[in-house]
């Protein structure tokens, strides 16, 4: 039986899978299938058995199944964790509701601080003292852990967290809780805080701490309920899922620390941009996903995704939200897609989002009761989108609901109908402009030595504007732009990320330290590794050091070749650190320099094979389909090409204007752009000039 | 080409650049914080940045703090004064600190100052303000209490130009690191304002360049007119009438004030209030000023936009000479505890008719806490400048906010323990809410904080002034008088001494500091507080069961 490859991703509205078949011969790869079935809340696990049913995959055929879940991040925003309590060291029980004291709401004299997730009487204390550097000055005492299990089982606790003071440095005390809680109470979950990262600062260890061991319950549970369905169902492949670091990770690891699951979804739509990149040759990469909500722009540079272990969940301007010190793929996501809701405030300013129309009533061309236009509607006003296929043909679009929603939209302006709508997509397209400005330029990353890949529903449709706008010379359209999250998964490694919190000077005498505990970074990793009978043979590292200046907080990441340095290595780094800081910063400082903070990444390879390229054929004129003028907005209006993404063939290439249509998405070609398509059906948009300023 | 011309003034265009002035203000809040030296700008977020229109006229600021929001316009309005037309160039950096003169805080807080521009005519200005460690003076950081005159508070730095054309005055820089007991920090905190306001000049040259200057000048024209607009909107909005209030301090000074609200003023009167102080407790027009911003954006505009035109429709009245309009050469290192007292005040007068806006009184003081020494792992000179968290008021409808930064500050956050007792050399032995009693209510007072510093080394010192050690804040329609903010320092011999306000007191090895800043006001009588909800505060330890049978009359 031809052995299966396959991902599915679990997104709010629809399950994604995403497949491809090994020939059983030759072990090549088939063509990449994709399916969708609806998401089913609160059991997301039938929605994956029924898109894999309806894909009429044999689960005892499939050699490698990745999946993504939104299970955490579900149990956290819908609070629907388990009853935890806290253990700390003693004075700093309350750090958790104390949080950094900041009101982010500044003028706002009502502002509501967010609740902890661990009331004040389920926080408690034991003694014991670190030292910054991990030594003891007071030791462990546990003598009041047996009253503190016994009061938590009588509250109903389900699960503990426990964060001692300085425990990045030096984790032994938290162990000791952690071995005498199972000794006590067996059966509660609990997780220490070093357990998830070894970086200072407790309030957010803490609070880290507590939301794992607030959804480790339900995501043991899910996952174990999965996994147990798929065994039914006769697989015995090899099982993954996906992390927020950007790789994915064995069954076992993601149950023990779950909350690494936290932002699997965006994460394995940026690895996907990256895996593309490597394929194609794109070393440089801003990663765009344009949902029917959101937008999520990344930035990869040298093929390196960027992850950050400052993730926050529900901060906004009006709340300090909650921290999680999980390495997550950096990424910027502003309130903006497909189903954002055009508006005009009192006082006659036009605004877009992050009010969605959702999937229910939707936009107005829906005819499903929408009244206010979106992102989607203004695209079909312009006929950007088809008319005559709006929805992969399976609504016949409302154009005299929507002509209206803009008549009123526009009237409130002074504009017509049409200038409203082109007004919509002016101010969408200036709002992602703004968030890839903050991973770009915002950065001190020159957007021209970029390519963007965009993805998603409304990826295609917004990318190459946006590109102009940037003057980003090249933009990609995978070819399963619709479903890439989960396309993404497919071309996946394992991946762990380990960070620790060391601070100290950078001198040619603290080359040893470093790469003493690099190494000691890297054992810890090959025996995690090795533990689960992964081959260690094959497993591959990044190292990185957190630098910044004397006196200085916020550091710059820099990577190093190995984790080995010598103390000739040290004039370099330094050298190499001023180059970076100056680049993100404009300045150098002539003042001495110190590490915060060692971190590594684990790979371990998962052998795939090439995949399968389309046919060649290098007449585009063949996916022709038909013609029609599309509003460009400043760029005119124009009689464009209709071009059937599905006829392209390999080395075909054409010019704007010209719109290319497929299932789920549809790309945008202004006038001064030309499409290549690739081996592997990939669209290659590049502009002629540095773009047209009006 | 014509479609930009036709659409010059069009309301998408508009729209798109007045987005732009806030992301570009962002951007240079973000580079600010991401290259300063000193915690008290990275870490508290004592900074803010700003833009402005060709005139001075604030269009846009990005700032941690309200209280910087409306900081940097008389500055810039001073250089414009000073400088314009004819003396202005690209490429220059101005900068001022002076208090009494567009400086508007005190010396500490460095304005620095860079015009854009374009074909020869400046369209617009950036700035930027930063608390500095210290700029010299009698006292380390540059703040106490006890300063007679500004001459002891530090160097004085006029409106001056410190790059020309792109060209350092070293000899000035020179000067003002010499005046600094932190040259390093000073040094790499100048480098980092300077880096932010040139991020922001260059994003304002990008925007004139893509739209025209001239549009881009009516876009701040018309986000200022905005502005405007949308705070008459918002003032219709408020309650009208004359609303009054007096307390007395912990001094034994009674304050008062009246606030008039109609359809189209907002006006403080402040008139009749004592003269200014001897020491550094005085605040200028400007720095009072900007209380009155921030209690007229509170109470109307809390999630608008806030610009030149918000605050139009404000007035305040003063005496020259008294503590709210001191005249040079007034003391003002310690002006933020009178900015405080007022904001207070003002916050009094209109809370009892603004219950849908306004909580009880919080614990009302910055609770600056100054300490410093050498480190005991290698004798580096530590100074630490921690403003501390305190209990919020409760509000008519939920309990208040437990240790949150006060009203004045804003997205600024605590220092951890972990960071300091590494960075600085000090033990944190307890961060806690304080277990002190009071601010009860049918909703309660948010709890004030316990937090104990140790020091492990000789020669160390610490300065403080706080407000509110007599007086706690203040309830509300039945509820309890929160509690106070005070420091209470235990020497390794046993010897206790409790303090609200000390300048450099000598610290050595196993001494501690234990900070306690105030609970908030109750809100409501405490008899109308549920059973229940009792019990729960008894079980969380927010109240103790003795405390619980006194107030609620509820036994556990």
């Amino acid at each position: 039986m031809a052995k299966i490859r396959l991902a599915t991703d679990v997104g709010g509205t629809f399950t994604d899978l995403v497949f491809y078949e090994l020939d059983s011969k030759t072990g090549a790869a088939g063509p990449i299938q994709t399916e969708k079935a609806h998401t089913t809340p609160p059991d997301f696990d039938t929605g994956v058995l029924d898109v894999i049913e309806k894909a009429q995959i044999d689960l005892s055929s499939a050699s490698f199944f990745a999946h993504g879940t939104t299970v955490v991040i579900n149990a956290l925003t819908e609070r629907k964790g388990v009853k935890t309590g806290l253990i700390t060291t003693a004075g700093f029980r309350d750090v958790l509701e104390i949080a950094r004291g900041n009101r982010p709401d500044f003028f706002n004299l009502r502002y509501q601080k967010p609740t902890p997730f661990v009331p004040r009487y389920l926080r408690r204390e034991v003694k014991g003292r670190l030292t910054y550097k991990g030594e003891v000055i007071e030791p462990l005492d546990t003598s009041e852990l047996p009253q503190i299990i016994a009061d938590f089982k009588a509250d109903g606790v389900e699960a503990i967290a426990v964060c001692l003071l300085h425990s990045y440095a030096n984790p032994d005390h938290e162990d000791q809780v952690i071995a005498e809680i199972a000794k006590l109470w067996p059966e509660v979950a609990t997780i220490a805080s070093n357990a998830i990262t070894r970086e200072w600062r407790e309030y957010e260890r803490s609070n880290t701490a507590v939301l794992s061991a607030y959804v480790s319950p339900i995501a043991r549970a899910y996952l174990s309920k999965l996994e147990s369905a798929v065994s039914d169902k006769g697989m015995d492949g090899a099982f993954y899922v996906m992390q927020s670091n950007g790789g994915i990770d064995t069954l076992g690891a993601a149950k023990n620390v779950p909350i690494t699951m936290v932002e699997s979804g965006p994460a394995s739509g940026v690895l996907g941009a990256a895996a593309l990149g490597k394929l194609i040759g794109e070393n440089n990469i801003i990663a765009l996903d344009i949902g029917g909500t959101t937008a999520k722009c990344s930035l990869i540079e040298n093929g390196r995704v960027d992850v950050t272990s400052q993730y926050m969940i529900e901060k906004s301007r009006l709340s300090a939200g909650y921290p999680i010190m999980t390495p997550v793929v950096d990424l910027v996501e502003i309130g903006n897609g497909g189903g954002s809701i055009a508006w005009v405030d009192e006082h006659e300013k036009m605004h877009v989002g992050p009010q969605s129309a959702g999937a229910l009533p939707g936009p107005v061309a829906y005819g499903a009761g929408g009244t206010e236009p979106t992102t989607t509607d203004a695209n079909l006003y312009l006929a950007r989108i088809n008319p005559d296929y709006f929805v992969n043909g399976e609504i016949e679009a409302d154009m005299p609901a929507l002509a209206g929603s803009l008549e009123r939209l526009g009237a409130k302006l002074g504009l017509t109908a049409v200038e409203a709508a082109r007004g919509i997509v002016r101010i969408a397209n200036h709002n992602m402009q703004n968030a890839l400005k903050l991973v770009s330029i915002n950065r001190g990353h020159d957007p021209r030595d970029f390519t963007m890949i965009a993805f998603g529903g409304g990826g295609a449709m917004h990318a190459t504007a946006l590109a102009q706008e940037l003057s980003i010379p090249k933009v990609v359209i995978p070819a399963s732009s619709a479903v890439f999250s989960a396309w993404g998964m497919l071309m996946s490694d394992l991946r762990r990320d380990y960070i620790r919190t060391q601070p100290m000077p950078i001198a040619s005498g603290s080359a040893a330290s470093i790469s003493a505990t690099f190494a000691e970074m890297e054992a810890e990793a090959l025996a995690s590794f090795a533990d689960e009978d992964i081959p260690t043979d094959a497993i591959m590292f990044e190292h990185y050091l957190d630098m910044r200046y004397d006196g200085q907080e916020h550091s710059v990441r820099m990577p190093l070749n190995n984790g080995k340095i010598s103390s000739t290595d040290i004039d370099d780094l330094v050298a190499r650190f001023h180059d970076a800081y100056e680049r993100e910063y404009t300045y150098r400082l002539d003042a001495g320099t110190n590490m915060v903070a060692l971190s590594i990444v684990a790979f371990a390879k998962i052998d795939r094979p090439q995949l399968a390229k389309i046919a060649e054929d290098g007449d585009a004129s063949k996916a022709i389909k038909s013609r029609r003028n599309v509003d460009y907005d400043l760029a005119g209006i124009h009689m464009s090409d209709i071009y059937d993404r599905e006829l392209l063939g390999s080395g075909a290439e054409f010019s704007g204007p010209a719109i290319i249509e497929e299932a789920g998405t549809t790309t945008v070609i202004f006038p001064n752009q030309r499409v290549r398509v690739d081996e592997f059906g990939n669209l290659h948009i590049t502009t002629k000039t540095s773009g047209d300023k009006a | 080409m014509n479609a930009q011309s036709e659409l010059k003034h069009d309301p998408i265009t508009l729209e798109i650049i007045q987005s732009s002035l806030t992301a570009i203000t962002d951007e240079m809040f973000a580079t600010m914080r991401k290259t300063a030296m000193s915690s008290i700008i990275y870490e508290v977020l004592d900074f803010g940045v700003a833009l402005f229109d060709r005139d001075g006229n604030l269009a846009s600021s990005g700032s941690g703090i309200p209280a910087f929001v409306g900081m940097l316009e008389p500055g810039v309005k001073m250089i414009i004064g000073k400088f314009g037309p004819n003396d202005i160039h690209a490429g220059d950096v101005f900068m001022t600190n002076m208090p009494h003169f567009g400086g508007v805080s005190h010396l500490n807080d460095v304005v620095l100052i860079v015009p854009v521009v374009v074909d020869g005519n400046v369209i617009a200005w950036l700035a930027n303000k930063a608390h500095w460690a210290d700029v010299g003076g009698s006292f380390p950081g540059s703040i106490s209490a006890d300063a007679l005159d500004i001459y002891q508070e530090g160097l004085q730095i006029p409106e001056v130009r410190i790059i020309d054309k792109g060209n350092i005055n070293q000899a000035l820089l020179d000067v003002i690191l010499q005046n600094s007991r932190v040259p390093e920090t000073t040094r790499g905190d100048f480098w980092a304002g300077v880096s932010s306001t040139r991020a922001g000049e260059s994003r304002v040259k990008a925007l004139s360049e893509k739209y025209g200057a001239d549009t881009l000048v009516y876009a701040m024209a018309d986000y200022i007119a905005l502005g405007e607009a949308q705070a008459r909107t918002a003032l219709k909005e408020l309650p009208h009438g004359i609303f009054e209030a007096n307390e007395m301090q912990d001094d034994g000074q009674v304050l008062k004030i009246a606030i008039t609200i109609s359809d189209d003023d907002f006006l403080i009167d402040l008139r009749g209030n004592p003269k200014q102080n001897n020491n550094a407790l005085n605040s200028s027009y400007d720095a009072t000023y900007s209380d009155a911003q921030m209690i007229f954006a509170g109470v109307a505009m809390a999630q608008g936009i806030v610009n030149a035109g918000t605050f139009r429709p404000l007035t305040l009245l003063t005496d020259k000479g008294s503590l709210f309009d001191a005249e040079y050469p007034a003391a003002m290192s310690v002006y933020y505890e009178v900015s405080m007292v007022v904001f207070d005040l003002m916050w009094k007068a209109l809370a009892p008719a603004m219950p849908e806006r306004l909580p009880a009184g919080h614990y009302g003081s910055i609770c600056g806490t100054f300490i410093g020494g050498p480190h005991p792992e290698n004798g580096s000179v530590q100074s630490i400048v921690e403003p501390q968290l305190g209990g919020w008021g409760a509000c008519s409808d939920r309990d208040g906010v437990s240790a949150l930064y006060t009203g004045f500050h804003g997205d600024t956050f605590n220092c951890p323990a972990e960071i300091t007792e590494q960075r600085n050399g000090l033990m944190v032995d307890k961060l806690a809410l304080t277990t002190e009693q009071g601010g009860e209510g049918e909703f309660i007072g948010g709890k004030g904080l316990n937090l104990d510093y140790r020091v492990i080394e000789d020669n160390w010192w610490m300065s403080m002034a706080y407000s509110r050690s007599e007086i706690g804040p203040w309830g509300l329609d039945g509820g309890q008088e929160g509690t106070l903010n005070y420091v209470i320092v235990r020497k390794a011999n046993g010897e206790e001494t409790r303090y609200s306000s000390v300048t450099a007191l000598e610290l050595n090895k196993g001494d501690v500091i234990s900070v306690y800043t105030a609970t908030g006001g109750g809100y409501g009588d405490p008899a109308d507080r549920p059973k229940d909800q009792v019990l729960e505060d008894i079980r969380n330890g927010y109240v103790t069961a003795k405390r619980a049978q006194k107030v609620y009359g509820v036994s556990a």
